[in-house]
């Protein structure tokens, strides 16, 4: 059969983070995560029509998902959304680092007529889990008390690590009804609040989920933590400081690992920061004095979709003043939605960031480069962007996923770092990473200062350890070196490597979440929380690390607590058991 | 439980108490006279033999906030061989020596008998976060200065000469982040550093794009500082820090608020002065201006400081001087994180090593010591490292130890750099202090400067029970021999008594109790028509509204105003 070698690339699309809002079960979702987006020459050359099936095939395993002609050229370069798809095909090794390889895989599309496993099918024959039912619970519609709304304004939103907190929320009826100013993907999680919700605590028995109250929830969760001999504490990004401060206490007592999301976002960036040190800035300083503005591995016009206007590319500052006062580049594999606004727009090849970073690096002290190409890039571009970069009077350069997720991982960011701090002998540059989830950088926060580390700290030995592909959850979990786990505010079992979902799944897990995830739906007891941001305030920090404050806006469903509240009945509980 | 220390010796400096043999009462939080204590019902602590003092007060250390944290983050190696371990039910882990985690920096505190400490450098806009950690932070009473001198807004204000919004919203600025005084670092700096400028401002060189100087900058806080009658002075890092020379920048900013100073009262405080003590021209002809700078505080009441004491080996820097962390990466060459926050502040870190053999770092050694033992007046010179700047706050003991010990300066001088020490005049200084000295300069200086010697920094009826016992015993240890005992007892308080409550024994964490927050609150209200300005200002210069600055009471732990105005 004809097939074709391609670089496989997976990363956030806007279904799938909408996906986090009206569910993963749903058909939606499916159509918009079960996907591979392929270059139009490509897709003819497989002979494969759009909509067709194709079979991807990686070292480390293989999927049947729908093909998608992409809206772009890029040519050898295929593209998934994360999810359960991808993850059965990504490599799931952190080489140490603690980040599986997301990026640039080496992978053969073929053409098929096998089905498209839909999520139960994924759960129950590749996960073994017995899905039976998702129990569908509805929220009450509740007895309109008036039809008065009053408007909620300068409401941060918590979704993206923007934390924009400009936008205005109307309210009836203990209901968001309108949002103003968000983008799609905020007003979608203002809006399908209410959808897709967890209502009762759950437990599992005999292979299936059964509804108890919150008490014997609490303390069937506090059994298996307390229990355990290495239990991981996983998640953290999507909730508040004041959660995750309970987390760590938690984790601390019971001698576990306490893990965030960045060990799979931004922990590369981290681990650069300890080698290299940072030059950074917040948001503000972007909007008012930037007149170069490099994307460099990030997309945040689907990813963070107010970022442009907001803080950077065409926001209005006191010196840039809007987006004719400033220059923009963007640097990826693939030409992005991004790509389109930028002045010059540089196609680096996969994996090879890197050099990239090192030629830029050469070039802006006037050094030679031999080879006419470096990263598959023109010397001459190299050249170009170099001038660009020291005669800036501020530069900054935003950096994402796509070099924390590809060959190199922390590396490539060390580089990117020292070539911004090389830049401050000439001109003012600074570095900010983009980062996803709108708390994540609140789960460092936390993590550092009570810690002194950031991510994937080990209490097994009654201090902070740390020790990225050892102590991260992916590695715990690939390795199968934990015995339990407590997830909060995350979906492992949709974006974790399938290795490292197959261990998950074998052992007692603990899911809070306020929404049916695949997590909570493969999970040992589930237990219902309020939406923080929502439903619930607390403090979370912007991708630039500036504290916000996030407000409640309505009521909780009744009898549902907070993360918060909820780690604290389990903390006290465990307290009782060990 | 009420407690009674029997017959220790105690230094209360301000009772006028020097090691007098007395009793101290304590119940509900506060000491009472001894005969309200009825001793069979108290827990009666034999002090017989050792030292009483009021809790000791840090008036400036980096432990908590954006800056330290990223300290932490970027020093993995300092937390990676230094730790505490977890013990249930009595106290929390914690990792770093430089760059403590906020637990552990709260147990060592208390373990030396430290019951206070401040934390010098925030940026209004992130305040949210030092109080995040200032709240996580077990043990010690606590509270910020806030980084104005490169607010954007307030400079608008003093450069079109509109003081009264200048000083308007340094009240609006203080109590909407619940800090409590002025700090202003490298005046002005940030401002240049925007453009990556600014390294080297002196302070009469003005500042782009706002034709003012940093001698306007400080003035004018100054002049409102007084008129707010806020509890503590302005609080200033001198522009020049860390440059050959800078001594005279000092003695500069020092004069320029004298003509300001009411009755003689203290209105301006130098903090880490040894930084700014330096005399000569260059790295290679450096000297110590520790002489001239000791002569003008002796001789002009309205000057305080704290030393900025270094000690040899690894420390970390960081300060809110971003230029000059920026110059000092291009001599250490390792690692530099370099970060700004809008309209406000910037900030470096850059990891540093102090060495015994050096030129400079001996000079540097020498000037914090001289600092303190050519000063006429204690109650204006304050025992700091600016932790971990000169050294992580566990040095305290030790250099307690060098100033109460000629001996034990000799004896370190012995390993130093000599080309180094014949530029300095410690080795010719014979002054030893006395344990009611180090009182002063540890406990109740501090607490006087800090404007809260009405209940904390003594051991008056009605003070806080904040309480250091130490096995030290002044009639059988001779101090200026034994030094080692000095630096030893001083490590580990055979007693810390924490709001009344024992938190440490024999030097070990028995109770882990949170302390207080301090901020100032002001009776005036602020006029509405400048909100809606400064609404407006907000749109345009930042990234969050006006009202999502503004920290909320409930977002601290225990939080207690002192009222000012
Ligand atoms: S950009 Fe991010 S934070 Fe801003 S509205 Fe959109 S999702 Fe929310
Ligand atoms: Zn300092």
């Amino acid at each position: 059969m004809a097939g074709l070698n391609l670089v496989l690339v997976t990363g956030r699309s806007l279904s799938q983070g909408e996906g986090l809002d009206i569910g993963k079960t749903t058909k939606d979702y499916f159509e918009g995560v079960a996907i591979i987006e392929l270059d139009g020459e490509d897709l003819e050359a497989l002979g494969v029509v759009e909509g067709g099936k194709v079979k991807v095939e990686t070292e480390y395993g293989s999927i049947v998902v729908r093909a998608i002609k992409s809206r772009r050229k890029h040519k050898g370069i295929a593209f998934m959304p994360m999810g359960p798809w991808a993850s059965l095909v990504i490599d799931p090794n952190t080489y140490g680092s603690g980040m599986p390889t997301l990026k640039g895989i080496k992978a053969r599309i073929l053409p098929t007529d096998e089905k498209i496993p839909g999520i139960k099918e994924i759960l129950e024959r590749i996960y073994n889990i017995r899905v039976k039912e998702i129990p569908k619970e509805t929220l009450s519609e509740g007895e309109s008390v008036s039809t008065a709304s009053r408007v909620i304004d300068n409401v941060a939103c918590s979704f993206c690590g923007c934390l924009c907190d400009d936008l205005e929320v109307e309210v009836r009826n203990n209901r968001v009804v309108k949002v103003r100013k968000a983008c799609s993907l905020g007003s979608s999680k203002l809006l399908h609040s209410r959808e897709n919700r967890i209502l009762n605590p759950y437990v599992r028995e005999n292979g299936v989920l059964v509804r108890v109250d919150l008490r014997s929830a609490v303390k069937k969760a506090a059994e298996i933590l307390a229990n355990a001999k290495y239990p991981l504490l996983y998640g953290w990004s999507n909730t508040s400081v004041e959660a995750i401060r309970v987390g760590v206490e938690l984790a601390e007592y019971i001698g576990g690992v306490f893990d965030n999301t960045s060990v799979i976002c931004h922990g590369p960036t981290i681990q650069a920061v300890q080698e290299a040190g940072f030059v950074t800035s917040t948001l503000g300083k972007v909007k008012n004095y930037a007149d170069l503005i490099i994307y460099w591995g990030c997309n945040p016009l689907n990813a963070h979709p107010r970022h442009l206007a907001r803080y950077s590319a065409f926001a209005k500052g006191i010196y840039a003043k809007s987006r004719r006062d400033r220059k923009i580049v963007v640097i990826d594999v693939r030409e992005t939605d991004t790509a389109k606004v930028a002045d010059l727009f540089i196609k680096v090849k996969p994996n090879s960031d890197y050099e990239l970073a090192t030629a830029l690096r050469m070039a802006i002290r006037g050094y030679d480069i031999e080879s006419g190409k470096v990263a598959g890039v023109n010397v001459e571009k190299i050249r170009e962007l170099a001038e660009m970069m020291v005669s800036a009077k501020f530069g900054v350069i935003f950096y994402g996923l796509g070099l924390t997720m590809t060959q190199g991982k922390g590396r490539n960011i060390e580089e990117l770092i020292r070539l911004a701090q090389d830049l401050n002998e000439w001109t003012k540059f600074v570095a900010i990473p983009m980062r996803g989830h709108y708390n994540v950088v609140g789960a460092n926060q936390v993590s550092t200062w009570t810690t002194g580390y950031a991510f994937s700290v080990d209490f097994r030995r009654g201090y902070p350890r740390y020790n990225p592909g050892v102590t991260s959850a992916t590695d715990l979990l690939n390795n199968g070196d934990v015995d339990a786990a407590l997830i909060v505010a995350s979906d492992p079992v949709a974006h974790m490597p399938a290795k490292a979902v197959e261990n998950l799944v074998k052992i007692p897990v603990v899911t809070l979440d306020p929404k049916w995830s695949l997590t909570a739906v493969a999970s040992t007891v589930v237990i219902p929380v309020a939406m923080t941001g929502v439903e619930v305030g607390g403090t979370a920090y912007r991708m630039d690390k500036v504290p916000i404050r996030l407000k409640k806006l309505v009521e909780p469903p009744p009898g549902i607590l907070s993360d918060e509240d909820v780690l604290r009945m389990i903390l006290e509980e465990v307290k009782k058991l060990r | 439980m009420d407690l009674l220390i029997k017959n220790g010796f105690v230094y209360d400096p301000i009772n006028g108490v020097n090691g007098e043999v007395l009793d101290i009462g304590v119940r509900g939080g506060k000491i009472v006279d001894p005969s309200e204590v009825d001793p069979r019902e108290a827990k009666v602590i034999d002090a017989r033999g050792k030292v009483v003092m009021p809790g000791g007060i840090d008036i400036h250390t980096h432990i908590a906030g954006p800056k330290v944290n990223t300290g932490r983050l970027m020093m993995p190696s300092d937390h990676y061989f230094s730790f505490m371990k977890f013990e249930k039910g009595v106290h929390r882990s914690g990792t770093g020596k430089y760059t403590p985690s906020t637990f552990l920096t709260g147990y060592r505190y208390a373990r030396m008998g430290w019951t206070m400490a401040v934390e010098p450098a925030t940026p209004p806009l992130k305040t949210l976060h030092t109080h995040e950690e200032l709240d996580d932070t077990p043990m010690i009473d606590k509270l910020c200065f806030l980084l104005l001198d490169s607010n954007r807004i307030l400079l608008d204000y003093l450069s079109q000469g509109d003081l009264d919004r200048f000083r308007t919203l340094i009240v609006w600025f203080l109590e909407a982040t619940k800090s409590y005084a002025v700090k202003l670092v490298d005046p002005g700096v940030a401002i240049s550093w925007s453009w990556g400028r600014g390294y080297g401002l002196d302070i009469d060189d003005e500042i782009e794009p706002y034709g003012i100087t940093p001698r306007d900058i400080i003035t004018s806080f100054c002049r409102v500082n007084q008129e707010l009658k806020l509890p503590h002075t302005i609080h200033v890092h001198c522009n020049r820090l860390g440059i050959p020379g800078n001594y005279e920048t000092t003695l500069k900013t020092m004069k320029s608020t004298s003509h300001l100073s009411v009755g003689g009262e203290v209105n301006i405080h130098i903090t880490h002065a040894q930084y700014n003590s330096y005399s000569g021209e260059s790295w290679f002809d450096l000297g110590s201006g520790s002489e001239e700078i000791a002569k003008y505080v002796n001789n002009h009441a309205h000057v305080s400081l704290d030393i900025g004491q270094i000690d040899f080996g690894t420390a970390i820097t960081m300060t809110a001087d971003a230029p000059f962390e920026y110059a000092l990466f291009h001599l250490s060459r390792w690692k530099w994180g370099g970060a700004e926050v809008e309209n406000e502040a910037a900030s470096g870190i850059v990891p540093f090593k102090y060495r015994k053999r050096n030129f400079v770092n001996t000079i540097q050694w020498c000037i914090g010591l001289e600092l303190t033992l050519l000063s006429k007046d204690l109650w204006r010179v304050i025992l700091t490292t600016d932790h971990p700047n000169g050294a992580p706050f566990t040095r305290y003991p030790k250099i307690i130890a060098l100033l109460m010990s000629k001996n034990y300066r000799e004896e370190i001088f012995k390993k130093l750099s000599r080309r180094g020490l014949k530029k300095s005049i410690l080795p010719s200084i014979d002054r030893e202090l006395t344990l009611y000295d180090i009182a002063i300069i540890t406990r109740a200086a501090p607490a006087r400067l800090l404007g809260i010697d009405n209940f904390k920094g003594h051991l008056g009826v009605g003070a806080d029970a904040d309480v250091a016992i130490y096995d030290i015993d002044p009639e059988k240890i001779d101090l200026s021999r034994d030094y080692m005992k000095i630096k030893e007892r001083f490590s580990r308080a055979l007693y810390t008594i924490k709001g009344g409550e024992i938190v440490v024994k024999g030097g070990e964490i028995v109770k882990e109790v949170y302390g207080t927050t301090y901020a100032v609150k002001f009776r005036e209200e602020i006029d509405k028509s400048l909100l809606k300005e400064l609404e407006e200002k907000f749109r345009e210069y930042y990234t969050i509204s006006l009202s999502n600055y503004w920290i909320p009471e409930e977002g601290i732990r225990h939080l207690r105003y002192i009222y000012c105005g």
